[in-house]
């Protein structure tokens, strides 16, 4: 069923085959729709040849070099060693794992049961004016981050922000520089941080919403004549056939997560305040490619990161056969 | 079938679209003009006002000759250092810098071209120039990287209806003489003269002041003082000049700056006239990095020239110019001075230095006084203050300029920092990086301890120093 | 022969509990929904006040939420604040003409011939008394300043052209991906998901050297438009996961009736996607909307090329920042975005055909 079971089929059958030989094992229709696939995707193919597949090369052979930005013309090959200081001598790098892992589930399991909930809400036949709840639900995300900046460094002062102000309404002391720190307080960054990053969310409820539009009403009439609840049509019927695009926001959420920075190199320019608890890796990451200017180590500890997302992503494929639905899939 | 070819339409305009904008977005460039391409970031100049200021400079450099075809690159400055450094890396730097401070050019080791040949060939005059201000610029082992352009000294401003309302004399009017508080006593104008004033403009909701017992520190809506715009380094001068980099390249905190730092603490957490981090980011001083001194809640700043007109705006003309307060008997000025680079890598020195001599020399006025400074002309300093004023008062007609107290703003020359608190650093740029970790540890911790962390500051200074002596 | 009376009114009475059932649902539902919102949507509530005050009326500490501004009496030519005074009498407006930390003059604003009143106590406990005043005007100099008409439409024609490619590319891509078998499909596909994966700043400076120095495309918007011209693997990705949830039945029946794989894609595959595809051409309409570095790093120099979100930073200087203006901008610049999003989201009307069932 699932794409990574296919994946195994298809390096069993043209093991370390060229693309030619493989067509030339195939029968005339299979050849033929080869062809045809290939037409499909050769506009993508073209653009990866032209527009990425060199830049990954060349940020791969970086990693190579001690290369300041500042100073192209002194670079110079130094073969694993940067490799090797960040595997070995560099406690940056794990501490920026272990503080993205952390914040990432957090921030995963919150920004994706909410994206679904508020999808199938803004989708609910009985919430009057849906037009416009779901037009607001969606404003945050169009603010440009600019302007997001300007909003929530203020509303999140203790002294003077919004959100402690309301909270103090409701007799929590909450107003002040012992109040609520938000942003001061290791024990309420990542709160803060997830909320910031729930403001974003409307992308993914649209994806959301469109996933629920592929439902076949007919699935829920059934349900309903059967007497089936709300929350059973919801478990057994809707999240079953959204499934694929569930799984699309969940590789999107765990890739965003795993390369999250724009907040916290915003807010502190990756000093990791406060206790280090904001010592993201990609913070780690900028902060040697851009402000140390040192390219050459940055781009090793990007391929890191890619080689960790790739882990990631190629195991939830696996795993993704046995909960992902695809009405199409050939049986 | 219609609702299909309305489709193919709408696909097919969009497509033509950027080849159309392609063939505008490129005007026909006078044949033979060299491009020289001048980058605008690292200081002043990318606030809109400046914009367009400086793109009306551009328009009339290049109607003024048929040579060289200016071009001017303006990013704002959060991004602009990142942009820099990418088109310099991927080959595509431009040819001229500026304005930059200290700190920019700085943050580029190695990329700015020594200008002594290109002054030698073109026999420029720099006799026009403080010889001390042309070697302000020569950095041992890179050369001569900038031709003076503007300094900015600094001095203390004071909200005289702050005052006013506490019923508190002003600061003295000159360097040298005392403060003389209501009673008629003469207190020397130094830092603790400045602490017990400036308690007494801290002021909670209740009006209650930070010298008494009912004052309530977490409902601050007024403060005393603020050493505005600046990190550590800028702060701790207040205090005397220093570096953190000894004669030898070794991690150093001044005691001077110890000193300070304990002061700063206390005035944030014990005596609460010096904003903390919560209240200095809040929007009662107008929010990060905002305008404290032109909320009108704060008392008394010190901060540079580049501050005036725009700083002030608002406050309706209440406020006046102080000289700087002493510390063990000495004064010291902060002083920023601004320059343009020429970076190494230019195909076209000639032109750029053409063009950088045009900026200092014919538009120099006009220039420094876009930015607000002081230029760096002797020449052009007698009358400096006439036109400053003139043109402040033009863009800011309710505020009277003129009865204000300019002599401190040049006396302050006499009191330089030296070494600049932007002086450079090995490894500037992570060093940087570090220190600003201190304060913000400092400044948003009532208990945080400032001799440990000055001494972990210089533990991990001297690692970074030492790694790049490795 | 006509009903019972009794059924018909039981059929009446049953009608009405559910209707009335459904009304508390409705009720409950929506209510649901504005709470939500209202915290939601609160920083944004606080964006659009502020982009109304003066930077005096942010920084006030008693300033109220609403942009309002202190009431001023005119007294021999200048202006004061006026503040409420308590009195026997209840409180009473007076203008506060010398303000001191123990004694302060006032004015009684309507009985001004009464002359200057000391009163003994701190001003600062007295509540000033404010009017509500929006600041307009904050609108007007933004627009003016940036000239936003034309930021919008080099943002508008940025963020159409892109949309309309981006979207044919990647439906055909994803068509591919999600219908054939080919040699190496998976591993092509992993490939194009790594683009997403491998950060794009570690990319950034050979990218920008390709464009700039390569193809010379330094200011102007190729560098941003044309690869999305051959599809966005986030797209692909989306589409991809879409089509394969499209039963595979409805393909067949038309390649029985001798439809090609093209005719398919057109005739089938794209009209049951419309809400998928209307979500990935509202999802990048809006990216290239809020695009910031590319256009900034890729424009520099060309400044009447530049979009919204460039201009925005013109309000942001090193030190001088106009937050007020920032916001203002950013207002207007969500107008069209969002007018666009009401419009188009009535493709997603699933609900709605329930409903039409339930009756």
């Amino acid at each position: 069923m699932g794409i990574s079971l296919k994946w195994t089929r298809v390096a069993r059958t043209q093991p370390r085959q060229g693309l030619r030989a493989g067509l030339r094992s195939m029968s005339p229709a299979q050849r033929r729709e080869a062809r045809w696939g290939l037409i499909f995707i050769s506009p993508w193919l073209i653009g990866f040849t032209c527009f990425y597949l060199m830049p990954m090369i060349a940020s791969l052979i970086f990693s190579t070099y001690s290369f300041k930005l500042s100073a192209p013309g002194d670079a110079h090959f130094v073969g694993l060693a940067n490799w090797k200081r960040m595997l070995f001598h560099d406690s940056n790098v794990w501490e920026g794992l272990r503080v993205t892992f952390t914040f990432g589930l957090i921030s995963l399991f919150i920004g994706m049961v909410s994206a679904f909930l508020l999808a199938v809400l803004l989708n609910s036949k009985h919430l009057l004016a849906r037009n416009v709840f779901r037009t607001l639900f969606y404003a945050p995300t169009m603010v440009p981050l600019i302007a997001a900046i300007v909003i929530w460094s203020r509303v999140l002062n203790p002294q003077t922000g919004w959100i402690n102000k309301l909270i103090d309404l409701f007799g929590i002391h909450a107003v002040g520089v012992t109040g609520l720190r938000w942003l001061d307080d290791p024990k309420l960054i990542y709160f803060a941080y997830t909320f910031i990053g729930l403001w974003g969310i409307g992308n993914a409820v649209l994806i959301n919403l469109a996933g629920l539009q592929g439902v076949p009403t007919e699935l829920y009439e059934a349900a309903e004549i059967d007497g089936a609840s709300w929350l059973k049509r919801l478990w057994k019927i809707t999240i079953p056939m959204v499934s694929p695009i569930i799984f699309y926001n969940l590789i999107l959420n765990v890739v965003g997560l795993l390369q999250y920075f724009i907040v916290p190199w915003v807010l502190n320019q990756g000093s990791g305040y406060p206790e280090g608890t904001t010592r993201f890796y990609m913070v780690y990451f900028y902060k040697q490619a851009f402000t140390f200017q040192n390219m050459g180590y940055g781009a090793a500890l990007a391929w890191l990161m890619f080689i960790v997302a790739l882990i990631i992503t190629t195991v939830l494929f696996t795993t993704g056969r046995s909960w992902v639905y695809y009405s199409s899939e050939e049986r | 079938m219609r609702k299909a070819r309305f489709l193919a339409i709408v696909v097919l305009l969009a497509l033509l679209v950027p080849v159309v904008s392609h063939n505008n977005a490129q005007p026909v460039k006078a044949a033979d003009r060299v491009q020289i391409r001048w980058f605008v970031g690292l200081g002043a100049g990318t606030d809109a006002p400046l914009i367009e200021a400086q793109n009306k400079l551009v328009e009339e450099f290049n109607a003024s000759q048929d040579q060289i075809e200016l071009v001017i690159e303006i990013i704002p400055n959060a991004q602009a250092y990142d942009a820099l450094s990418t088109e310099i890396a991927a080959g595509n730097a431009p040819d001229i810098v500026g304005p930059m401070g200290i700190r920019g050019r700085a943050s580029f080791p190695g990329v700015w071209m020594d200008l002594t040949p290109l002054i030698e060939a073109n026999s420029y005059d720099l006799s026009d120039f403080d010889p001390a201000l042309v070697d302000f610029y020569k950095v041992e082992g890179e050369g001569q990287l900038g031709i003076p352009f503007a300094v900015f000294p600094s001095f203390m401003l004071y909200n005289t209806a702050l005052f006013d309302e506490a019923g508190l004399p002003y600061p003295p009017k000159a360097y040298g003489e005392p403060y003389v508080d209501a009673d008629g006593v003469e207190h020397e104008w130094n830092t603790d003269t400045l602490r017990d004033i400036a308690m007494y403009l801290t002021v909670d909701a209740n009006g209650n002041d930070a010298t008494m017992d009912e004052f309530d520190p977490e409902d601050i809506v007024q403060f005393g003082y603020g050493n505005q715009f600046t990190d550590v380094r800028g702060r701790d001068t207040l205090f005397g000049s220093g570096n953190f980099v000894d004669a030898d390249g070794n991690a150093v905190v001044p005691e001077n700056w110890r000193a300070a730092e304990h002061w700063y603490h206390q005035a944030m957490w014990e005596d609460y006239f010096y904003p903390n981090g919560v209240y200095g980011n809040s929007e009662l001083l107008g929010g990060p990095g905002g305008n404290w001194f032109g909320t009108g809640n704060i008392a008394m700043i010190t901060i540079h020239s580049w501050f005036l007109g725009w700083g002030t705006d608002g406050l309706e003309g209440t406020w006046d110019f102080a000289p700087v307060p002493s510390y063990e008997g000495q004064v010291t000025a902060k002083l920023h001075a601004d320059t343009f680079g020429i970076m190494d890598s230019t195909e076209h020195p000639d032109e750029a230095f053409a063009v950088l001599s045009y900026l200092l020399g014919d538009r120099a006025e006009d220039l420094t006084t876009l930015y607000n400074g002081m230029p760096a002309r002797l020449s052009l300093q007698s009358t400096y203050i006439e036109h400053y004023v003139a043109q402040l008062t033009e863009t800011y007609p309710d505020t009277d300029f003129a009865s204000k107290n300019w002599d401190v703003v040049p006396a302050a020359l006499a009191y330089p920092d030296n070494p600049n608190h932007e002086e450079g650093m090995p490894s500037f740029l992570e060093a940087s990086a570090r220190y600003g970790e201190y304060s913000q540890e400092a400044d948003n911790n009532a208990d945080y301890d400032v001799d440990a962390g000055l001494d972990s500051l210089q533990t991990d200074l001297q690692a970074i120093f030492d790694a790049v002596a490795n | 022969m006509s009903k019972p009376m009794g059924l018909e009114r039981t059929m009446s009475s049953y009608q009405m509990a559910r209707r009335r059932r459904n009304i508390l649902i409705q009720a409950g539902i929506t209510l649901l929904a504005l709470t939500v919102l209202s915290i939601y949507i609160m920083p944004l509530g606080f964006g659009v006040m502020t982009s109304l005050k003066t930077k005096d009326q942010a920084s006030d500490p008693k300033g109220p939420i609403i942009p309002s501004e202190a009431v001023q009496y005119e007294y021999e030519g200048e202006k004061y604040d006026v503040v409420y005074v308590p009195s026997d009498s209840g409180d009473q407006e007076w203008a506060l003409i010398k303000k001191s930390r123990k004694t302060s003059q006032f004015i009684d604003i309507h009985n001004p011939e009464k002359g200057i009143i000391e009163w003994e106590g701190n001003w600062r406990a007295l509540k000033p008394v404010f009017e509500t005043s929006f600041q307009w005007g904050n609108y007007r100099e933004a627009w003016d300043t940036i000239e936003f008409l034309k930021l919008l439409k080099n943002t508008f024609v940025y963020a159409f052209v892109t949309m309309v490619g981006t979207l044919i590319a990647s439906a055909f891509v994803a068509y591919g991906f999600a219908r054939f078998k080919f040699p190496f499909r998976n591993a092509l596909f992993m490939v194009m998901i790594s683009t997403i994966i491998l950060p794009p700043a570690v990319t950034l400076v050979p990218t920008y050297a390709f464009f700039v120095k390569v193809l010379n495309w330094g200011g102007t918007w190729l560098p941003l438009i044309v690869p999305q011209m051959f599809g966005n693997a986030y797209n692909v990705f989306l589409l991809r996961q879409y089509f394969m949830t499209i039963p595979r039945e409805l393909d067949d029946a038309a390649k029985i009736d001798g439809a090609g794989p093209l005719r398919t894609f057109i005739s089938v595959i794209l009209p049951q996607a419309v809400p998928a595809l209307t979500a990935v051409a509202l999802f990048h309409f809006f990216f290239a909307w809020n695009d910031f570095f590319g256009p900034l790093i890729y424009l520099a120099g060309s400044r009447d090329l530049r979009p919204i979100t460039v201009g925005l930073t013109e309000f942001n200087g090193l030190y001088r920042t106009e937050p007020q203006l920032i916001l203002a901008a950013a207002t207007i610049s969500m107008i069209l975005p969002l007018t666009i999003f009401f419009i188009a989201q009535r493709v997603f009307i699933q609900g709605i055909v329930i409903t039409g069932v339930d009756k």
